[in-house]
């Protein structure tokens, strides 16, 4: 579903984000991308939806080769891929409800359809008392799925995670994980970026762990650190 | 925000209006001052006033003659003796009437004096044309510094209220930069982000574009009005149709401004994404 051959992304500034990274993550995985902050697993993400381009290397996403995308082509990529952003990315000023149908208004789906897939994704999260919230009225947690409920209403094969518990309390934070634990369960491939180390060392799965732009490990059923 | 674009696009087309309005009346009235040139024909003899009317109607054929008067030498030597008399004693040098019969010939256009004294020369009976070159040249160079320095002042002023525009509604614009990320990273294309911008650049352009025509309709008026009080003799611009040109631009030129911002602005801050 993802691969990564042999991708290096230096930045104009001449910081090495990724240093030569070849990642194979198969169909309906669960994978969490683990590392120090500056490791790079933003940047990998970023490859992942084409907001960053490799200096080299090849980067395919559901079979199609992000790097050689025209940019006309991008929005396509993205709503093939959903995105969970550790701050959320809200429109704020938009309903919870709007947030969520953007992104099946920007496919210029029929408002019926739009209404009943809105509702579903926003009843997997366990936003449905929140539908004419504005951001500002949610608690971390709220916004969180409420994010989520965006990100999964197009019922995308993959959804990349950035740190999505990041802004959140230990509590709030596992049943983030769950929910996404839930995603995964139908049919999606999740990657999930984090610092949380209890989370990782609970859901034992397969574990990629970056370190100055280096892929240090892959292990299957890991833990945050090495035994 | 929408409000400070709006009052811009406001005092700028505004500002356009009254500096198109200025100019094209500083033309009207040098135009007006050439429009009274006059040249003065004088005649060789003695004319019975039925061939003195040949030749007036002979004159008035000719192209670009507005008025010809026929003044006959008694006439004319009335009338100097009136202007003089209490200057001189005339009767005491002259006794017998110097002067020709005359046509004052007024033309309708200052450029075509020269040509319109030449016509006017080679009527048999007609001795001398007279016209006022030298003055004609200066009005005519008044008019030429008029025509240019007003249309350099009027495309300077064009550029500069779509620079002023453009770079108000890009405020707006870049205001939203975040909005335009996320929309972009959750799949929306170029021109689905792109048309709400156009939109309500062409509103906010629509409603600028009213408001300042209606303050420039409305002022305009009351300045002509009392200025024809006072000087009604001064060739102002109401020439309705083009009048209602000059409004036309205000309104089009509003939506363009409007269109045209929110275009350029929104297509940067993508481009920017881009990157």
């Amino acid at each position: 579903m993802i691969e990564l051959i042999n991708v290096t992304k230096t930045f104009t500034n001449g910081i090495h984000a990724l240093n030569s990274i070849s990642l194979h993550i198969g169909k309906e995985e669960f994978v969490f991308l683990v590392g120090s902050s500056g490791a790079g697993k933003t940047t990998l993400m970023k490859l992942l939806y084409r907001d960053e381009l490799p200096t080299s290397g090849k980067v395919i996403v559901d079979r199609i080769n992000v790097t050689e995308l025209d940019a006309s082509q991008i929005p396509y990529l993205r709503r093939n891929i959903g995105i969970v952003f550790q701050d959320f990315k809200l429109l704020p000023k938009r309903t919870v409800y709007e947030n969520v149908a953007f992104a099946l208004r920007v496919t210029g789906a029929l408002r019926s359809t739009i209404r009943r897939k809105t509702m579903q994704a926003l009843e997997l999260v366990g936003l449905l008392r929140r539908v004419n919230s504005f951001p500002d009225e949610l608690s971390g947690g709220e916004k969180q799925r409420a994010c989520i409920a965006r990100a999964i209403v197009n019922n995308p094969p993959i959804l990349l995670a950035d740190e999505p518990t990041g802004n959140l309390d230990p509590a709030t934070s596992w049943d983030i994980l769950q929910l996404l634990d839930k995603i995964n369960k139908r049919n999606t491939t999740v990657v999930v970026s984090t610092h949380n180390k209890n989370i990782v060392d609970e859901m034992k799965k397969r574990v990629v762990e970056l370190e100055g732009g280096r892929l240090v490990r892959d292990q299957q059923l890991g833990m945050y650190n090495v035994k | 925000m929408s409000f400070v674009a709006i009052a811009t696009i406001v005092v700028s087309l505004t500002i356009f209006g009254f500096f198109l309005l200025l100019v094209l009346n500083m033309g009207n009235i040098v135009g007006g001052i050439s429009s009274r040139m006059d040249l003065v024909a004088y005649i060789y003899k003695d004319l019975s006033l039925d061939d003195a009317g040949a030749v007036q109607v002979k004159i008035a054929n000719i192209q670009g003659v507005e008025k010809v008067d026929f003044i006959s030498k008694a006439e004319a030597w009335k009338n100097f003796k009136d202007e003089f008399s209490n200057k001189l004693s005339l009767n005491e040098v002259v006794y017998d009437n110097p002067l020709p019969h005359t046509f004052s010939v007024r033309v309708r256009n200052a450029d075509l004096l020269p040509i319109i004294a030449k016509e006017i020369s080679a009527i048999d009976v007609v001795d001398e044309v007279r016209y006022n070159g030298k003055l004609i040249q200066q009005v005519k160079s008044l008019i030429s510094a008029v025509r240019v320095g007003g249309t350099a002042l009027v495309i300077m002023l064009s550029f500069a209220t779509l620079l002023i525009v453009v770079n108000t509604i890009r405020l707006t614009v870049i205001a939203r930069e975040t909005d335009i990320y996320i929309m972009k990273l959750v799949g929306a294309t170029d021109n689905f982000v792109k048309w709400p911008f156009i939109i309500e650049g062409i509103i906010i352009g629509l409603i600028g574009g009213v408001s300042s025509l209606l303050i420039l309709k409305l002022s305009y008026e009351a300045v002509v009005s009392r200025i024809l009080q006072a000087l009604p003799f001064l060739p102002l611009v109401t020439d309705y149709a083009l009048l209602m040109a000059i409004y036309a631009i205000m309104f089009f030129g509003g939506i363009a401004l409007g269109m045209i911002g929110g275009y350029i602005s929104v297509s940067r801050v993508l481009k920017n994404e881009m990157q």
